[in-house]
This record gives structure tokens, sequence and C-alpha cells, in this order.
């Protein structure tokens, strides 16, 4: 057993950083930093800065025009990203979409989809959940009927993350009503641009905009643009979720959160009230298992290794301390965190604050991070799984 | 020892109930946060249903009533999520009752009986967070009178007020004075909050002022403690609604052909959510009951049963977004709205580790109901 990174790896992480502090615009590490307001262009600028590196799809094999990185690489990666405050990547394409088309899509759609994706021109929606469909993802309705070399689609998608902004948007339909849910449903990359599909805006309880409901009403989907056979989308779909792994517990900004939640106690004067610290350092434990826990996978994972069982349990842990810090933060910043001036969360603003400037997005953030233990699999669903595997 | 509440009182309750069903639906109080968080027309409604003058007595235009109907009435607007300060006049109308002279009480306790004059507390400083006795406001004799110089923030409805009670000190020591907004060098600049209802940063600069008291960190002690009662009660009310929408929400949407209520992991969930309802619920009784009592026992009930509704309010509020999935983190969605007022509330007066602070400070080697 060794806890320290390899001298290569060392070097590595170094090499990240030199060139995340090189390339990173300041403008856009500054509002990360502040939980200031991100537009898209600042999401696309990051993401086509990765791009021409080769870096958005820092997870990809070589034979697609990834760097090939091993899963302690991607980490460091991904840490040095985190605590430099770069943006999360969007990962509906990178990310999600991406190795589905990699694994199960055919020459010509690798060719057509993964050069966009890679250089971070082409938006990607995920339109999996529907009104009626959210923890029982099977049980959804969206119809896709093939004819001739066509699919026309119909039905509705909810919850849409960013999809005002999407180019692309890769869907779960069903094709079929025989047999099993599971086994009727496909998955299909639709064109946002083509008629019929309509995107109307769902405001989130902090006021922002993220979330969509995406209608389809009569969209033709060429036939080409169906990932693998009919009907086993549910498999893609499957190998997809299980691709997100120590990404998701998102360990390295929970640190870099960490950091800031202890710089506004000490403003705040609440970081020597013992009550408050002990909470802080409750967290810091929490954040540091976690990490303990995020290495062990990543160890696992190079050593060929495989342990799932605690791999589901990065989610639950993760989004619960992201949860946790942004409620610390709120309650650090105390009566001041509750006015509500919302142009105060874009960058540059120049109007009179309440308190310090860097309250103004905290309690909003605090409500809006009631999302983390809801989306990407619920805590109550990533506890029934769990328990699975240790009931059997 | 009865905690029934009497036939005058569930009356009360009734007529609060009626009125903020037809007065103040969801619809009505989303335009009411839309025109910026406070209705002038709003506040004359509660006061026309004699609300405004519950503590005030009789002879002063008022109804001379109690902490109880107090609770009663806060219940009910907290169930119906009313943005309008009717706790800041319970504390203006006790504190103006308890500790202002015969020709202030005159000139003011009609006026906020009536509703024609609002009246709130601005205390909140920079540097104080929740405690009450750090105050940088001073105040100086000018004239006949006093004048004001200070900063204080996030004061309830603050630019739309009428007069605000301020804490200032007098060499050195902490008093309390009266100042109308209308008055010269006062500035108030005003916002929503998070719960949608409006607030102020208020700069007085030598504004003139009536002295309330020189023992103004005791009335200021007093004026929070009234204001912790209602706000536990106003908590209360927000916490029994949410708890049915979740309920209601839990026995309609289905996932898997069955409804949410089916599933044992979120059922033993609504059970932990009632057991923290009924301790707030109890809690808030404790706090009312002893909102009279001697200034120590007091100071100390209001510590213990603003700790319990703390914990109450964050874990009802986090469980029912959760427990709705993805409606509950939108802002069409009435719980959500719910949720920031449970979350408003719980940093009104002090928030939870502030309060387990005081009850730490004031513990003693015996504890319970009666001590
Ligand atoms: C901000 C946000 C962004 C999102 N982005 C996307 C996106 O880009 N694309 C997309 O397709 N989807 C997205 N989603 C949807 C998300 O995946 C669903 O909200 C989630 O799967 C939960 O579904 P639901 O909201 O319908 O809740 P429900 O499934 O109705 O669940 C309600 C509650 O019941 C619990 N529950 C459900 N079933 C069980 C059970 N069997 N046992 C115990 N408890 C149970 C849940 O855990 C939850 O607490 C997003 C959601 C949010 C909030």
């Amino acid at each position: 057993m060794d806890l320290a990174f390899t001298p290569e790896e060392q070097k590595f992480r170094e090499e990240i950083r030199a060139w995340v502090r090189d390339n990173l615009p300041q403008e856009i590490s500054h509002k990360v930093h502040n939980a200031l307001h991100l537009t898209r262009d600042d999401m696309q600028r990051w993401a086509k800065i990765l791009g021409k590196k080769g870096w958005l799809g820092y997870g990809w094999p070589k034979e697609f025009g990834g760097p090939g990185w091993t899963a302690v690489q991607k980490h460091l990666f991904e840490e040095e990203c985190a605590l430099a405050g770069a943006p999360r990547i969007v990962p509906f394409g990178p990310v999600m979409v991406a190795p589905v088309i990699m694994t199960f899509g055919n020459a010509e759609q690798h060719k057509r989809f993964l050069p966009g994706i890679a250089s971070g021109e082409v938006w990607w929606s995920q339109g999996y959940s529907e009104p009626g469909s959210g923890s029982d993802l099977a049980s959804l309705k969206t119809r896709a009927e093939r004819k001739g070399d066509k699919y026309i689609v119909n039905g509705q998608k909810t919850w849409t993350t960013l999809a005002q902004y999407g180019d692309w948007i890769f869907c779960l339909v069903r094709t079929s009503t025989e047999g099993k849910p599971q086994t009727g449903i496909s998955f299909l990359l639709i064109d946002m641009k083509s008629p019929g599909v309509t995107v109307r805006p769902i405001i989130m309880l902090d006021g922002g905009h993220e979330v969509n409901e995406v209608f389809f009403d009569n969209v033709e989907v060429p036939a080409e643009n169906l990932i693998g056979e009919e009907n086993k989308g549910w498999t893609y779909a499957k190998h997809l979720l299980s691709h997100e792994r120590t990404n998701i517990a998102d360990v390295n900004r929970a640190k870099r959160e960490l950091e800031r939640l202890k710089r506004i106690a000490k403003s705040e004067g609440v970081y020597a009230d013992p009550r408050f610290r002990d909470e802080v350092a409750r967290l810091e434990v929490d954040v540091v298992a976690l990490e303990m826990m995020v290495l062990r996978v990543l160890s696992a994972e190079k050593s060929g290794k495989n342990p799932l069982d605690i791999a589901g349990l990065l989610k639950i842990k993760g989004s619960e301390i992201q949860q946790r810090y942004t409620e610390l933060m709120m309650l650090a910043a105390g009566p001041y965190a509750l006015p509500f001036i919302k142009e105060a969360m874009e960058a540059g603003w120049q109007g009179e604050h309440v308190g310090a400037a860097y309250v103004a997005p905290l309690a909003a953030t605090y409500f809006n991070y009631r999302k983390t233990t809801i989306y990407g699999g619920s805590s109550e669903v990533q506890r029934t799984i769990v328990a699975q595997t240790v009931l059997g | 020892m009865d905690f029934n509440f009497s036939d005058d009182q569930e009356q009360l309750r009734d007529a609060v109930r009626k009125w903020v069903d037809k007065g103040y639906d969801f619809e009505r109080r989303r335009a009411i946060v839309k025109a910026g968080g406070f209705d002038r027309g709003i506040y004359g409604q509660l006061a026309e249903l004699g609300l405004a003058g519950l503590y005030i007595a009789e002879e002063h235009g008022g109804m001379g009533m109690g902490p109880v109907e107090a609770m009663v009435v806060m219940e009910e607007l907290g169930r119906g999520i009313v943005m309008e300060p009717l706790a800041q006049t319970l504390i203006a109308s006790g504190v103006l009752s308890g500790y202002a002279n015969d020709d202030l009480k005159s000139a003011w306790l009609p006026r906020i009986a009536s509703g024609e004059a609002l009246v709130v507390l601005a205390h909140q400083e920079r540097k104080a967070r929740y405690r009450l006795d750090l105050c940088e406001a001073k105040a100086s004799p000018a004239g006949n009178g006093w004048s004001v110089t200070g900063d204080k923030s996030i004061v309830p409805a603050g630019d739309q007020v009428d007069a605000f009670l301020v804490p200032a000190t007098v060499d050195g020591k902490i008093a309390l004075f009266l100042v109308e907004r209308s008055a010269q060098g006062v500035n108030a600049r005003g916002y929503v909050t998070q719960d949608g209802s409006r607030a102020a940063e208020v700069k007085f600069q030598s504004a003139p002022a009536a002295l309330v008291t020189k023992d103004g960190l005791t009335a200021l002690e007093h004026a929070v403690d009234i204001g912790i009662a209602a706000t536990c009660a106003e908590a209360v009310g927000a916490l029994d609604k949410t708890m049915a929408l979740t309920a209601e929400y839990m026995n309609t949407r289905k996932q898997f052909g069955v409804t949410l209520s089916t599933f044992q992991a979120l059922r033993h969930r609504m059970a932990d959510m009632k057991m923290q309802l009924e301790l707030a619920r109890s809690m808030s009784y404790y706090a009312t009951l002893k909102l009279n009592a001697p200034t120590e026992e007091r100071r100390r009930a209001m510590g213990r049963a603003k700790y319990q509704l703390g914990v109450s309010m964050r874990f009802i509020g986090q469980q029912s977004v959760q427990m709705h999935g993805g409606i509950g983190v939108t802002d069409e969605y009435a719980g959500s709205h719910y949720f920031k007022k449970l979350t408003q509330l719980e940093m009104t007066f002090g928030d939870t580790l502030h309060h387990l602070g005081e009850v730490s400070a004031r513990m003693q080697d015996t504890a319970g109901v009666f001590a």
C-alpha cells in the first residue's frame, strides 16, 4: 500500500496545472470561485479551449482522438481543473453520449458525431426523463414509429438540463410496447432544430433557468440516427450510467468549495465560533473520507478490478457533501444570506450589495443544490441499488 | 394544565384561515412577490380583522389579547406563507406597551392598532450577527429629543413602513428609540428577500428620534423574544402545510406502477417528519406559554424553542423537497416556496447554532419544562 502518487503521476499533475493556469480565462475562474452566473458563452469557451487541446474528451481512448489517460490521470486532470476554478464540463456530449456512440454506434456515426463533441462545437442534451417517468425510467412513453427510412417521434421529455442551448439531444424513446418495458426502448439522436421540437423553460426555485421541457410533435428523425439496434436502448443507457463514477462524486470541487467555505466563515467572523467550526470540521472529515474512497476506486481500476459496490456510494455521499457545503456557506453568512438580489449574481454588477459581495449567491446556491440528491439517480434509488449489492 | 384552545381562540383561527384561503391564495402571493414583496392593502386587511391591534390594550384601540391568540394567528399566517410582517407589529405593540411613556403610547398604539401605522424593529447590524448586545449605532440628545446615527440591515419592509424601533447606544449603553421613516436623515433602500418578502437597508444620519427606553437591551431582548414566539408559531403553520403537501404528493405520484406512499423508505421518512413536526409544535406552545415568564426563564425557553424549531424546519423542508423529486425544486410548485420560507424563518431572530449556544450558555444542572 502506498498513498502517494507516482513521480510520473506527480509530473503529469504539474503539467496539467501549468497548462490550466495558462489557458483558463481569468474572468471565468473568477465567476466559478464566486459562484456567479455562468453564461452559455463561458461554458462553451472553456469547452472549446479544452477541445482544441484534445482534452474535452479527456476520458476517451486514443483511437477516438482522446488522450488515452489512465483513471488516475483523469482524476488528476479533474482535480487540477476544479481547484483552478474551471467550470464543470457540461457532461452530456463528451462524458455521456460519446462513449455510447463509440461503443454501440457505427463507423458512419463515429465520423459524423464525435468530432463536434470533441471540439465543443455541438451542444448536447440528455432526453431521458418524462413527466410520468423519473425514477421509473423504463415506463417512458415518448413514441418513435418507424416510417420507411425515418422515425416519427411524439411525446415529451422533461428536466432537460440546459436544453435551451441544445443543438442535439440523445433520447430514450419507445419503439415497442411488447414484452417488459425495458425491452421496447431505443436510443435515438435528434437534431433539436428539426421541425416539431419545442423547448419550454422550467424556472427553478432559485429563479434560475437550467432545466426545460422538450416537446416532440411529429418530429422526423432519419433512421440512421438510431444507435445500435432497435429496442436495445436500455442496455446502452445502462452502459452510459456506469460511465459516470468517480466523476459524479465531484470530490475535487468539494475540496475547492470547502476552502471557500472557510474563507467565508473567517470573513463573517463565525470561524472563531467553536460551534460553527465543528460543523466545518465534520464536513472536512466527510470530504477526506470521500476522497479516500475515490482513490480506492481509482486504485482498483488501475489494477483492473472493479469495486462497483463502492462506486455506487460515491454519488450518495458526494451529493450530500455538495448540499452540506452550500448549506454551511449560507449559514455562515447568517442574516446577510437572506436578501435576494438577482443581478448581484452576475459578474461585473456595479450595484450596492447587502453585506459582503460574496454572500449574494449563497442562499440561491443552497436552494438550487437540493437537486443534487434528486438528479442522476436519486439518493433513495441509489440506496436501493447499494442495498441490493450488500443483501443480494 | 390545558392545551386546548378556547372557543374564542378557535373562532379567531377560523377567521384568519378563511381570510388566508380567500384573500391570500398562491396566485395572489405570487403577484405580491412580483410587485416587490409587500402589499400595504393586504396589511390593511389584516388590520381590519383586528390583528394589528391584537397585543394592544382596548383603551388604545386594540383587542387586548395575549400570546396564545398571537400564536393562533401566526400559525394561520404561516400556513399561507403570508409575507406582510404581522410579527413585527406584535413586537412593536408589545415593546411600546411595555416600555414607552404614556405620550408615546397614545401617539402610536391606536395608529398601530388601526393599521394606519406600521412600525418594525431595525436592529440587525453588520458585525452583530444574531447577538443583541452588539450595537454600533449611536444616539445623542438633540433639542427636546434625540438623534440617531447608524446603519441597520434587513429591516422587514423597511422602505414601506412608517417607523422603526432602533437600538442605539447612549454613553456606551443600548437604549431604544422610535424613528419615523419620513424623518430627516432616514434613508431606506428596499429589496426582496429569499422568501419573496421585502426588506431594506436603513441608514440613519442624525435622524430625529423619540426615546422609548434607556433600558434598551432589556427591551430589545423582550422584543426579539416576542418575535421568536411568533416565528415559532408561523413556522408551525408552514410546517403543517408542508407536511400536508408532501403527504398528498406521496399519495398521488406514481412510479413503478404504485404511489410513492407505498415505499417503506419514504413512509419512514414521513414518520420522522411527523416526529419533527410535533416536537416543533410542542416547543412553539412552550415558547408562547413562557412569553410572560420572568426574563431569565423566558430567554432560556426561547433559545430551546428556536433551536428545536430550527432543527424541525430544516429537516422537514429538505425532506419535503427531496420526496417531491424534480417538482420540488421548481418555482412553479408551492412547496418550494414553503421550503424557502422555512429556511428564512430559521435564520430569523437567531439560527439553530446560535440558539444551541444560547441553550448551552444558560444551561443548569437540572432541566425541564418548569425550569
Ligand atoms: C436539476 C435537475 C436536472 C436534471 N437534468 C436531467 C437531464 O438533463 N436529463 C434527464 O433526462 N433528466 C434530468 N433530470 C431528471 C432526474 O433524473 C429526475 O428528476 C430523477 O430521476 C427523479 O425523478 P422524478 O423527479 O420524477 O421523481 P420521482 O421518481 O417521482 O421520485 C420522487 C421521490 O420518490 C423517491 N422514490 C422514487 N421511487 C422510489 C423507490 N422505489 N423507493 C424509494 N424512493 C423512491 C425518489 O427518490 C424521490 O425522492 C434532472 C432533474 C433535476 C432536478
